[in-house]
C-alpha cells in the first residue's frame, strides 16, 4: 500500500513535468532538451527561497516564472536567432547548468530543517491517521489543477493557435498570426510547468541536487508516450489525463522493476522492456486520431 | 489491459512484502552508484554487522538496491524501503543517504556512510547534534596529512592540480579546505571543474602544464575516469596522488586516505547498536576515521624515481597494482 502511494506521489510530480513536455514534444513537435536543466531550475529557485525563509507556497509561482523565462529564451534562440530546435535546447540546457549552480549556491542544498508545502504547521495539525496520505493528496490536487488549467488553455483562442502551430503552421499564417511568437509562448508555458515540477520535487525530496534533472526529458517523453499510446482507445479521457496516468504508470514500471529483486545492473533494461510491452499493447488498439 | 497490469503489479508487491517478514532484522541498503569505494563501504558495513552478531542469512535480511547514479531512482529506492517497513535504512553516499533520511520520515532510523560533510548534507546540526533519527560515518579526507606527505615526497613542487565535478558538493568543500591549508605547506592549488566525464580530457590538457603534481579527491565522476587521468598525467611526467586505497591500486603514487572497508565496518557497528536497541540513532554522534593510512604504490614510486623518507617509509602500506 505504502509502495503504491510512493508510486502515485512521484507519478503526480512527474506528471506535471510530462504535461509540460507534452506541449513541446507532442503539440509543437519540438525536441526541447532544455528540460533537463529547467527541472532543476525550479528546484534551485525553491531551495534558495526556502533556505532564505520565504513561505513555501511562494516557491510555486516563483519557479513557474523562472521556467517561463527560460523557456522563452529557448524559443527566442530558436525562432529569432534561427538556431535549430535541438541545438537551441542544448544551448539552453548547457548554460542553465551554471545558472542553477549560481542560484542554489552549491550543488546540493538540504532543506530538511525547513517548512515545505508537505511539511508545515498546517499539515502537522491534521489528524494522525490522515498525515501519511497528505502528500499524495496535495500532489494529486496539484497535478489535477495543472491538468485542468491546461485543458482550459488549450480550448482558448491562444491554445488553438498553439495546437495549429505544431500541426499546420500555414494555417496560423493565414490567420495573420506569427507562428514564431506562438512557439515562444508554447515553450515558455511548457518550461514553466517543468520548472514547477522541479520545485515540487525539491520540496518532496527535501533537498536540491544539481544532477536531479539528468534524464528528465527521457522520463517525460516516456510518460507522454505510455499515456497517449496505452489510453488512445479511451477517447473520453483527454490527452492530458492520459499523460498524467502515463506518468504514474511509468513510475509503476520502475517500482515493479525494483521490486522484482533483480540485480541493480538490470534495472534500466527491465524498465525498458516493461515500457516496450505497454507501448506495443497500446499500439494494438484501434487507431484514433492523433491528438486533440 | 490496464487492470491486468495493475493485478500483476499488485502480486509483485505482495510477493516482495512477504519476503520482508523473514526472521530477524531486515535492513535496506541503498547505494548511490557502483564504484570501488562505495562497494567497499557496503562490504565493510556487512562485516561490521556480522562482528556484532547480526549475520546476513542467519538473523539478517538485506534488501540491496543501487541507484546507478540516477537521482530519480534514489527517491524510489528509499520509498520502497519505507514501504517494506525495514528496521533500518542505510544510505551510501550523500544523495542516497538524503533520500533515505527523507523517506524514513523519523519512523525508521537511517545510517549514512561515505558522506563527506554531514552538516552540509543536513543530517547533523551545526552544533553537532543529530538532526533526527540519523547517524553514520563521514569520509572527510585527511587533507592536512595529504599535503604534508606530498611536501615530504616532492620537496620542490610548487603547485597541485585538482580536478573535480562542479555538481559534487563533497569535492567543492574539500577544495575549499585544500586552498585554506595549502599556503601552510608552500603549495598553490590549481583546480579545474568539469560537469561530466566527457569534459575530463580537455580539462586535463589545460591543467597538467600548469601544475607539478595532481591530487585526487573522492569525486565520483573523476574517480570513474581515473585511468584516463593517470594516463595523461604519466605522459606529462606528473605524479598523481590519490585519496584512498582503491585509487592507489589503480596507479596513483600514494594516498593519505581512507580504507573504505574499515569505514564501512565502523558504520556497521553503529548500525548494530541501533538495531539491537542499545541506543537510538539520534543518540549516537556521527564518526570520522581519525587515523589516516598512508598507501603507496611501489611500482609508480620507482617509475618517478621517488624514495620515501624514513618517517613515511615506517608507516607506509604498500599496495600492489591490480
Amino acid at each position: 500500500m505504502q509502495l503504491l502511494i510512493g508510486v502515485l506521489e512521484q507519478g503526480f510530480i512527474y506528471a506535471i513535468l510530462a504535461l509540460g513536455v507534452y506541449i513541446t514534444f507532442k503539440i509543437l513537435d519540438f525536441p526541447d532538451m532544455s528540460v533537463d536543466s529547467t527541472f532543476p531550475l525550479g528546484a534551485a529557485v525553491t531551495a534558495l527561497m526556502i533556505t532564505k525563509g520565504f513561505d513555501p507556497l511562494l516557491t510555486l509561482p516563483a519557479s513557474l516564472l523562472a521556467g517561463a523565462v527560460a523557456g522563452a529564451i529557448t524559443g527566442f534562440i530558436h525562432v529569432r536567432l534561427h538556431v535549430r530546435d535541438l541545438l537551441s535546447g542544448i544551448i539552453m540546457m548547457t548554460g542553465l547548468y551554471s545558472v542553477n549552480l549560481r542560484i542554489a549556491g552549491t550543488s546540493n542544498v538540504p532543506i530538511f530543517a525547513h517548512d515545505t508545502i508537505f511539511k508545515n504547521p498546517m499539515i502537522s495539525a491534521l489528524p494522525k491517521a490522515f498525515a501519511p496520505y497528505a502528500p499524495v493528496v496535495i500532489l494529486a490536487v496539484l497535478a489535477i489543477i495543472v491538468k485542468l488549467v491546461m485543458d482550459w488553455y488549450l480550448s482558448t483562442r491562444s491554445g488553438f493557435l498553439l495546437r495549429a502551430t505544431g500541426d499546420n503552421p500555414t494555417l496560423v499564417a493565414t490567420l495573420a498570426q506569427d507562428s514564431g511568437t506562438v512557439k515562444i509562448l508554447g515553450l515558455s508555458i511548457a518550461n514553466a510547468l517543468v520548472s514547477l515540477s522541479g520545485c515540487i520535487m525539491c520540496q518532496y525530496q527535501r533537498y536540491f541536487e544539481i544532477s536531479m534533472g539528468t534524464g528528465s526529458l527521457v522520463l517525460a517523453v516516456a510518460s507522454v508516450i505510455v499515456g497517449t499510446q496505452l489510453l488512445r482507445g479511451m477517447r473520453f479521457l483527454g490527452a492530458t489525463t492520459a499523460v498524467v496516468i502515463g506518468s504514474v504508470l511509468y513510475k509503476g514500471c520502475v517500482a515493479a522493476a525494483l521490486s522484482f529483486g533483480l540485480s541493480p545492473f538490470d534495472l534500466k533494461l527491465v524498465t525498458a522492456v516493461l515500457l516496450l510491452i505497454i507501448i506495443v499493447i497500446g499500439g494494438r488498439r484501434k487507431k484514433v486520431k492523433r491528438h486533440a | 489491459m490496464k487492470r491486468i497490469i495493475t493485478v500483476i503489479a499488485a502480486i509483485a508487491l505482495i510477493a516482495v512484502s512477504a519476503l520482508a517478514f523473514a526472521e530477524g532484522y531486515t535492513i535496506g541498503i541503498g547505494q548511490f552508484a557502483v564504484h570501488g569505494s562505495l562497494d567497499n563501504c557496503r562490504t565493510g558495513f556487512i562485516e561490521g554487522l556480522a562482528e556484532a552478531g547480526i549475520v546476513e542469512g542467519e538473523n539478517l535480511t538485506i534488501e540491496y538496491q543501487n541507484a546507478q547514479a540516477d537521482m530519480g531512482i534514489t527517491q524510489q529506492i528509499a520509498a520502497q524501503f519505507a514501504a517494506s517497513n525495514v528496521d533500518l535504512m542505510v544510505g551510501i553516499a550523500t544523495p542516497m543517504a538524503q533520500a533515505c533520511y527523507n523517506a524514513a520520515n523519523g519512523a525508521i532510523p537511517t545510517i549514512f556512510t561515505a558522506v563527506t560533510d554531514p552538516i552540509a548534507a543536513g543530517f547533523v546540526n551545526a552544533d553537532g547534534t543529530a538532526a533526527g533519527e540519523v547517524t553514520g560515518t563521514s569520509d572527510a579526507l585527511p587533507i592536512e596529512a595529504q599535503l604534508a606527505t606530498i611536501r615530504a615526497m616532492l620537496p620542490d613542487a610548487k603547485s597541485i592540480g585538482i580536478l573535480y565535478t562542479t555538481s559534487e558538493v563533497n569535492s567543492v568543500s574539500a577544495i575549499a579546505i585544500y586552498k585554506e591549508l595549502a599556503p601552510k605547506y608552500g603549495f598553490e592549488i590549481v583546480e579545474s571543474g568539469v560537469s561530466t566525464t566527457a569534459d575530463i580530457p580537455l580539462a586535463l590538457d589545460a591543467l597538467l602544464p600548469k601544475v607539478d603534481c595532481m591530487s585526487n579527491l573522492t569525486d565520483n565522476t573523476v574517480v570513474s575516469a581515473l585511468a584516463l587521468v593517470l594516463d595523461k598525467a604519466n605522459a606529462a611526467g606528473k605524479p598523481v596522488f590519490g585519496s584512498e586505497i582503491e585509487q592507489v591500486k589503480l596507479g596513483c603514487i600514494a594516498a593519505e586516505g581512507l580504507d573504505y572497508i574499515a569505514l564501512g565496518k565502523q558504520t556497521g557497528l553503529m548500525a548494530a547498536k541501533v538495531l539491537k536497541g542499545e541506543a537510538k540513532a539520534s543518540e549516537i554522534p556521527y564518526e570520522i576515521i581519525t587515523e589516516p593510512g598512508l598507501y603507496v604504490n611501489n611500482a609508480v614510486l620507482a617509475q618517478f624515481g621517488i624514495t620515501l623518507g624514513d618517517d613515511l617509509a615506517a608507516r607506509a602500506i604498500a599496495v600492489d597494482a591490480e
